[in-house]
C-alpha cells in the first residue's frame, strides 16, 4: 500500500512538472505580434548588414552577445546611412551595368522629350519570345489599368480616372519609342513606371502593346 | 512677289472659312437622336474617357456644357483635329485654357469627321441632361449568411446543455442521500442494510490505487504531448502577424483589384529579395485614389507623409522618411533563399509558400519555413524546363520515365542552402 502510495506522489510530481514545461513552451508559440521563440537565436540574427531587415535597438540580444563593441548581438542597423538603414540609393552620377551594355534612357520628362523618344526604334524584334516576354510583363504592370486587351478596362480603372484606351484611336497610332517614354515618366494621371521595369523590359512592352493595338 | 502669292491664298481660306461656317450653320443644333448620342458614346468611351468625363474635371475639363463655353461648335472642330494649330494661331480661349490645364495638351484627332465630332458632343449634352441616380451595382453585397446555425448559438445550446446536466446530476445524488437519510430511520434486514451502506461508494473508487494511476497516465500523457508540440514551435514563426506601419490591405489590392504582386514586389523576378515596396510605387495610384475602402483618408495620409506629399496641392514637399515595416518572414540567417530562382526560374506561384495573400487584410506567416518544409517541396516538385536550355543537358542525363524532381539536380545538397 506504502509503494503505491509513493508512487503516487511521484507520478504527481513529474505531472505537475510537465504540466508547467508545457505551459511554459505555449508561450514559445507564435501568433499576433509575438515572433515566438527561436532556437539557437545567434544563427539567425545575421551580422552583417541585411537588407529588408533593421534592428535598431542597440540592446537586443545582449544576453548571448560575443562582440566586443559592447552591442547587442541582433543589431542590425547601418549608423553612416540616414535613419539608420542598411539599404540606400545608389551613389549619384552612377549607373548600373547591364547584359546588353545599355546606358539609362535619358530622354527629358516634356512634351519635347516626349517628341524626339518618338522617333526612337525599338531594339527588339517581333519574335515570339520577346512577345511572350512583354506578355508577362505587361499582365504584371498594365493589366490592372489597362485591361487584358488593352482597352483602358481593367479592375483599378473603376476607381482610377484617366486610364487610357491603349486600342483607341488616340494612341492606336503611336510609335514604340511614344510608350518607352510614357511607361518611363507616365503621362497625364499614369505615374511614372520607370522605378517597376527596366529599359529592356519596357521595350518588351512596347512591342506587346502594339501587338494589342494592330489586333 | 512673296506678298502677291499669299494674298490669293489667303482669301481662298476666307472662302473656304465662310463656306464651312455657312454649312455648318445649319448643323449647330446638337442632335437628340438616339442612334447618334450612342455612336458617340461608343466614341466617347474608347477615346476620351480617359482625360475627360462628363461632369467631372480629370485630366482636361468637364465637358457638360462644352457647346455653350467654347466660341463655337467650328472651333471644337478645329480643336479636336488640332489643338496645337488651334493654340499657335493665338486663339484665346484656346490659349486660356492651354494655360489652365499645366500647358497639357489635348492629344489630336485628326481623322475626325463633323458627324464624329458631333455625336460626341449629342452624347455629352444627353449625358449633362441626366439626373445624378445612384449607379446600379454600386451597392457593396453583403455576403449571404452561412447557412445554418452561427457557431455563437451553437456554443450557447452546448453551455446550456452541460449545465443541465450537471443541475440534473446534483439533483439525483441529492435524492439519494435523502432517500439514504429515509431509509436509515427504517428497521432493514442486513442484506438491505448492506445494499443501503455500500462498500464502494464513490469516494472509495476515487480513493482506489487503479484510479489513480489511470488519471495520472492520462495527465502525464496529455502534458507530455503538449511538450513535444511545444518544442516543435520553437524556431517557427508559422501564423506571426505584427501590427504593420500602414494598415495596407492585400485582401483590396491583390484580391479585389487583382493587381499583380509582382507589380509593387518588383525583386521577385530579379533578385533574392522580393522587396518592400518603396511609397512612389504606393503613388503611382495613390496620387489620385486619396481615400481607401477601409480606413478613409487615415492610412493613405502616412504614405503621404512618408514621400512628402501634400495631397491639397499635389504637389511634393521633398520631406522624407522611411516607412518602418515589421518584417513577418524571417528566415533564418543559415539558409539562403533567392526569389528569383523559385519565381522567375521555376514559375512558383507567390501562394504556394505565402498562401492566400490576396484574401488577407493582415498578413501573417502562412507557411512553416522549416528545412523540413523546404525539403518536402523539392521533393515533390517536377523542374520547370520548358523553353529553359540551361536544363537541355540535365534532362538528357537524367533520361528517366519518371519526371525531373528538384531533388534530382542537387536540390537537397546542404550546401544549395547552407553555406
Amino acid at each position: 500500500m506504502k509503494r503505491i502510495f509513493n508512487m503516487s506522489i511521484r507520478f504527481i510530481q513529474v505531472s505537475l512538472a510537465s504540466v508547467a514545461v508545457a505551459a511554459l513552451l505555449a508561450g514559445c508559440k507564435a501568433g499576433g505580434d509575438n515572433p515566438g521563440r527561436e532556437y539557437a537565436p545567434n544563427m539567425y540574427h545575421s551580422v552583417a548588414y541585411e537588407p529588408l531587415t533593421q534592428i535598431k535597438d542597440k540592446e537586443a540580444g545582449m544576453w548571448l552577445s560575443s562582440l566586443d563593441n559592447g552591442r547587442g548581438e541582433f543589431y542590425n542597423s547601418n549608423d553612416y546611412n540616414p535613419y539608420g538603414m542598411n539599404m540606400r540609393l545608389p551613389a549619384p552620377n552612377t549607373v548600373r551595368r547591364n547584359a546588353n551594355g545599355w546606358l539609362p534612357y535619358r530622354g527629358a520628362n516634356d512634351t519635347t522629350g516626349l517628341r524626339l523618344a518618338n522617333k526612337m526604334v525599338n531594339p527588339f524584334e517581333a519574335t515570339p519570345a520577346i512577345l511572350a516576354q512583354g506578355k508577362m510583363l505587361y499582365e504584371i504592370n498594365c493589366k490592372h489599368c489597362h485591361g487584358a486587351k488593352g482597352a483602358g478596362d481593367g479592375l483599378v480603372a473603376d476607381k482610377y480616372p484617366g486610364v487610357a484606351n491603349l486600342t483607341g484611336d488616340a494612341i492606336k497610332g503611336v510609335s514604340e519609342g511614344h510608350i518607352f517614354h510614357v511607361i518611363t515618366y507616365g503621362k497625364g494621371l499614369m505615374g511614372s513606371h520607370g522605378s517597376q521595369v527596366n529599359d529592356e523590359e519596357r521595350w518588351k512592352i512596347a512591342k506587346y502593346v502594339k501587338q494589342l493595338q494592330t489586333n | 512677289m512673296k506678298k502677291c502669292l499669299s494674298d490669293p491664298v489667303k482669301l481662298l481660306t476666307l472662302l473656304l472659312f465662310s463656306l464651312t461656317l455657312s454649312f455648318t450653320s445649319y448643323a449647330q443644333e446638337i442632335p437628340t437622336d438616339q442612334a447618334i448620342i450612342d455612336a458617340g458614346g461608343v466614341l466617347f468611351n474608347g477615346n476620351c474617357k480617359s482625360c475627360h468625363r462628363v461632369k467631372q474635371k480629370l485630366v482636361g475639363p468637364a465637358l457638360a456644357g462644352v457647346e455653350t463655353r467654347v466660341p463655337s461648335i467650328d472651333w471644337i472642330y478645329a480643336w479636336v483635329r488640332n489643338p496645337a494649330k488651334v493654340i499657335a494661331s493665338g486663339d484665346e480661349y484656346a490659349n486660356k485654357i492651354y494655360n489652365e490645364y499645366n500647358k497639357s495638351q489635348m492629344t489630336a484627332f485628326n481623322n475626325y469627321t463633323d458627324e464624329q465630332i458631333m455625336s460626341i458632343l449629342a452624347y455629352v449634352k444627353a449625358e449633362a441632361n441626366k439626373v445624378d441616380a445612384p449607379a446600379p451595382g454600386t451597392a457593396t453585397t453583403t455576403a449571404g449568411g452561412d447557412a445554418g446555425v452561427p457557431t455563437a448559438y451553437l456554443n450557447a445550446i452546448v453551455i446550456g446543455m452541460i449545465l443541465i446536466l450537471v443541475l440534473l446530476l446534483v439533483i439525483l445524488v441529492l435524492i439519494i442521500n435523502a432517500l439514504k437519510k429515509y431509509l436509515d430511520n427504517k428497521d432493514l434486514s442486513p442484506e438491505d442494510q448492506e445494499i443501503v451502506h455500500s462498500k464502494y461508494t464513490v469516494g472509495s473508487m476515487v480513493r482506489s490505487s487503479g484510479f489513480i494511476f489511470l488519471v495520472l497516465f492520462i495527465v502525464a500523457s496529455v502534458s507530455f504531448k503538449n511538450i513535444i508540440d511545444g518544442l516543435y514551435t520553437v524556431g517557427i514563426q508559422q501564423n506571426y502577424q505584427p501590427k504593420q506601419p500602414i494598415a495596407f490591405s492585400h485582401k483590396i489590392h491583390a484580391g479585389q483589384y487583382e493587381i499583380d504582386c509582382k507589380y509593387c514586389h518588383t525583386g521577385a523576378l530579379k533578385g533574392k529579395q522580393a522587396n518592400i515596396p518603396s511609397p512612389n510605387i504606393c503613388m503611382n495610384c495613390h496620387a489620385q485614389i486619396k481615400e481607401g475602402t477601409n480606413t478613409g483618408t487615415g492610412e493613405i495620409a502616412k504614405i503621404y507623409a512618408a514621400i512628402g506629399f501634400d495631397p491639397a496641392t499635389s504637389s511634393y514637399t521633398g520631406q522624407q522618411k522611411p516607412i518602418e515595416w515589421v518584417r513577418i518572414h524571417n528566415l533564418p540567417d543559415l539558409a539562403y533563399f533567392n526569389h528569383s530562382q523559385h519565381v522567375n526560374v521555376a514559375g512558383v506561384e507567390c501562394q504556394t509558400c505565402h498562401g492566400p495573400i490576396q484574401e488577407m487584410d493582415v498578413v501573417k506567416q502562412y507557411s512553416l519555413l522549416t528545412m523540413g518544409w523546404c525539403i518536402d517541396c523539392h521533393r515533390k516538385t517536377d523542374v520547370n524546363t520548358k523553353d529553359n536550355h540551361y536544363y537541355d543537358k540535365l534532362v538528357e542525363i537524367h533520361n528517366s520515365k519518371k519526371a525531373m524532381k528538384v531533388e534530382d539536380i542537387g536540390g537537397l545538397e546542404c550546401a544549395k542552402c547552407h553555406y
